[in-house]
């Protein structure tokens, strides 16, 4: 579990309510709200895509929107940038591979 | 297309004090940002700022931050979020993404104050998931809550190198190395102080030779360099990590301006291409100002004053304060983003290597090269003194824009002098009452108060605390030395927590009194 | 005269690297050496280099590689990276989807 619970300065964070998606066709938990690359990483999930060309993996860079490299399929769409995108209850994260789904 | 007064680009301590600025003038503003929240890094930043109080000092980022929202609400100032700009057009005119639609409008004048990117280094596997900018780990843990990782290496060692590598120990991360490629450490000595001594080693002319795992990353390998920075075979050293956190620099993000036909420059002493502008933030086109970082790489805080600056020079253009107002209005302001740019670490400065101190002080190279000033170069600095009884050790070594301890301090133990960047000392015939204010108020944490001989061959040392778990009365662990390094047994005898410290504990330990000056960090 | 106008100028033989096979556009996935064998090419300005290789072109829009890529050109031309001229900047600044760019409002 990586979520920090207390802080020595900011205390315990302030999380939105628990929310369930799926993840490549797997159902896990996060807080309502958050970004869906912080759920993916509470659940343990670091690779979001592999490149079109060379297929290499790749995860959180920037985790602020501007380098996409941390883009996934979501509700069906791809290349969208999880750091920036709010969790939403039953939302349907795919690992992206170059533009599409990857086959699980 | 609509049209106002004024559109500042970018909600972060600079777009926000630009807009503030002029809507105190009376200046109809708008200001657009592409995030979900307001505020740029400064939510991102849980450390107390220097400077003086003017500047906010002491004071940590995200309160400023929220000080800053306040009075941009009270202003009435608006802020849409979610709002890309994506050009910036001849005759003022910007286009803006908003939700699934592209707004037109017209500003009859622009402050952009767009702020900067990080810059990268590359090394085999630098693209594996786990290797994440030095502003995704503060984001990911300051903002969401959630650690980057259990075990990370830190690459850079100027002052977000140092101040991130710090918050990750404060989100119960482990730092096994800060490593940087260049010779000497690039940010503040005492923020690398407060790294050391919890144990962090510094690797000086080292890099990064190769991110290791197939999936993400499971360790990492440094290399030291040579002096043209190619690493030398045989010297690589392994860690088992699972991120590798680069903080090599900021570039302005100053596209807009070049879109729209400024006059730009390649300037690396402001960290990359940059609009040309006049003292206070015109660019080559009437009416456009930049504000910031996007006009050259400095601090929060001096960006805060650069948008004033703008915001007061958007009011004059458009006829909202006087020439004279405006002048009296930069006067100050000026006064104050001067005092900020003195010192050892000023703009000018950049790149340089200081070996004295303003007061003629050799600097200490132990500082520069491994993170912590040796025990023999210690006494050499004007904060250091021995007295009987509580006294405050000023362990500030640099010159750098700061004063706070000075104000902390009810019985004015401490003086900086006139210049905001001497090093402190501790004032004849004073008498200090152990009250921990200084303490708590140096942002550097480098104020103990120590008790040389406080009876039964111990002395006593208070020091800042900012971890968790908080050690308890009676506790008995180890005082670690400047190095990091243990140095005898040391025992809680005291634990302060005042809400005027704003989170920062006073831990006061009892050590064999030959460690009084050696002691200056608590492990459990 | 700008030293990059003189295009006859002798940058010598592509020489092969170690560090070849380096990602340096973490989008379009293009490598240290393509860059260098581009400079080679006759591409010397960071312009040319976008429409030979697509650096920078890809969905963060050279936000990470633009200096890196400068870089290299400039190594391998033997200037500074500071004389070599930016990338065009132009609008979208962000990736935008067509449906939304089409979708105007005057």
């Amino acid at each position: 579990m990586s979520r920090i619970e207390n802080h020595p300065i900011l205390g315990e964070p302030k999380k939105g309510k628990t929310v369930s998606f799926t993840f490549d066709g797997k159902t896990m938990e996060g807080c309502e709200g958050e970004p869906i690359a912080v759920a993916l990483k509470a659940n343990g999930v670091s690779v979001h895509r592999y490149t079109q060309k060379n297929h290499s993996p790749r995860g959180i860079f920037c985790a602020i929107g501007r380098c996409t490299d941390c883009v996934m399929v979501v509700n069906g769409k791809p290349n969208i940038r999880t750091c920036v995108t709010p969790l939403e209850s039953g939302m349907t994260i795919q690992t992206q591979d170059g533009v599409a789904p990857k086959e699980v | 297309m609509k049209r106002y007064e004024l559109i500042v680009v970018g909600a972060g301590p600079s777009g926000l004090s630009a807009a503030i600025e002029a809507a105190k003038c009376g200046v109809e503003v708008i200001v657009f940002d592409e995030n979900e929240k307001p505020g740029g890094q400064l939510f991102k930043q849980i450390h107390k700022f220097f400077g003086s109080k003017e500047h906010h000092a002491k004071v940590r980022g995200f309160k400023i931050g929220e000080e800053l929202l306040r009075e941009a609400s009270d202003a009435g100032v608006e802020v849409v979020l979610n709002a890309t700009v994506t050009g910036l057009y001849q005759n003022k005119e910007i286009t803006v993404r908003i939700g699934d639609a592209i707004h037109h409008y017209k500003g009859d004048t622009i402050i952009i104050a767009t702020g900067a990117a990080e810059n990268m280094v590359t090394f085999p596997g630098w693209t594996l998931p786990g290797v994440i900018g030095a502003g995704a780990a503060q984001t990911l843990m300051n903002i969401h809550g959630i650690q980057p990782g259990k075990r990370v290496l830190m690459l850079g060692s100027g002052n977000v190198g140092l101040v991130v590598s710090f918050q990750l120990m404060q989100a119960g991360c482990e730092v096994v190395a800060v490593a940087d490629a260049a010779p000497r450490i690039g940010g503040y000595g005492v923020h690398a102080a407060k790294v050391a001594r919890t144990g962090v080693p510094f690797y000086l002319s080292h890099t990064i030779t190769k991110a290791h795992g197939t999936d993400h990353v499971t360790g990492v390998t440094i290399s030291e360099v040579d002096s043209s920075f190619k690493p030398i075979a045989g010297t690589e050293k392994y860690f088992d990590v699972d991120v590798i956190c680069i903080a090599v620099g900021l570039s302005p993000m100053s596209q807009l301006f070049k879109m729209s036909g400024c006059n730009m420059e390649d300037n690396p002493k402001k960290g990359g291409q940059v609009p040309i502008i006049d003292s206070y933030g015109e660019t080559s086109q009437k009416g456009v100002f930049a504000a910031g970082d996007v006009s050259g790489i400095e601090e929060a805080s001096s960006a805060m004053i650069e948008g004033r600056m703008a915001g007061v020079c958007a009011a004059q253009y458009l006829g909202y304060c006087t020439e004279e107002e405006k002048e009296n209005k930069l006067k100050d302001l000026e006064k104050d983003l001067d005092s900020l740019r003195q010192g050892m670490f000023a703009p000018s400065n950049r790149g340089k290597l200081i070996e004295k101190t303003d007061e003629g002080i050799d600097v200490s190279m132990s500082l520069l090269t491994k993170g912590f000033v040796s025990d023999d170069e210690i006494e050499r600095f004007p904060g250091v003194t021995h007295k009987v009884g509580v006294h405050p050790v000023m362990e500030c070594t640099q010159n750098i824009p700061c004063n706070p301890c000075q104000d902390a301090c009810p019985k004015g133990c401490i003086s900086i002098g006139e210049n905001i960047t001497n090093l402190p000392f501790v004032t004849d015939g004073s008498q200090c009452i152990n009250c921990g204010m200084c303490v708590a108020s140096c942002s550097g944490q480098a104020i103990f108060l120590v008790d040389e001989d406080c009876g039964d061959g111990y002395a006593s040392i208070t020091l800042p605390y900012e971890f968790l778990p908080l050690p308890k009365i009676g506790d008995v662990g180890s005082g670690l030395g400047r190095n990091g390094e243990r140095v005898c047994e040391a025992t809680v005898v005291n634990v302060k927590n005042l809400k005027a410290f704003d989170h920062t504990n006073l831990l006061t330990i009892k050590v064999p009194k030959e460690y009084a000056m050696k002691a200056r960090f608590f492990r459990a | 005269m700008n030293i990059l106008s003189d295009r006859s100028r002798d940058i010598g033989e592509f020489v092969p690297a170690e560090d070849d096979d380096m990602l340096i556009c973490r989008c379009e996935e293009v490598t240290k050496g393509e860059i260098r064998k581009a400079v080679h090419d006759g591409m010397w300005t960071i312009t040319e280099i976008r429409r030979y290789l697509r650096t920078g072109m890809g969905l963060c829009q050279g936000q990470t590689c633009a200096r890196l890529v400068k870089g290299i050109i400039a190594k391998e031309l033997g200037i500074s990276p500071a004389e070599l001229e930016p990338a065009t900047a132009r609008s979208p600044m962000r990736p935008v989807e067509m449906r939304v760019m089409g979708n105007e409002e005057a």
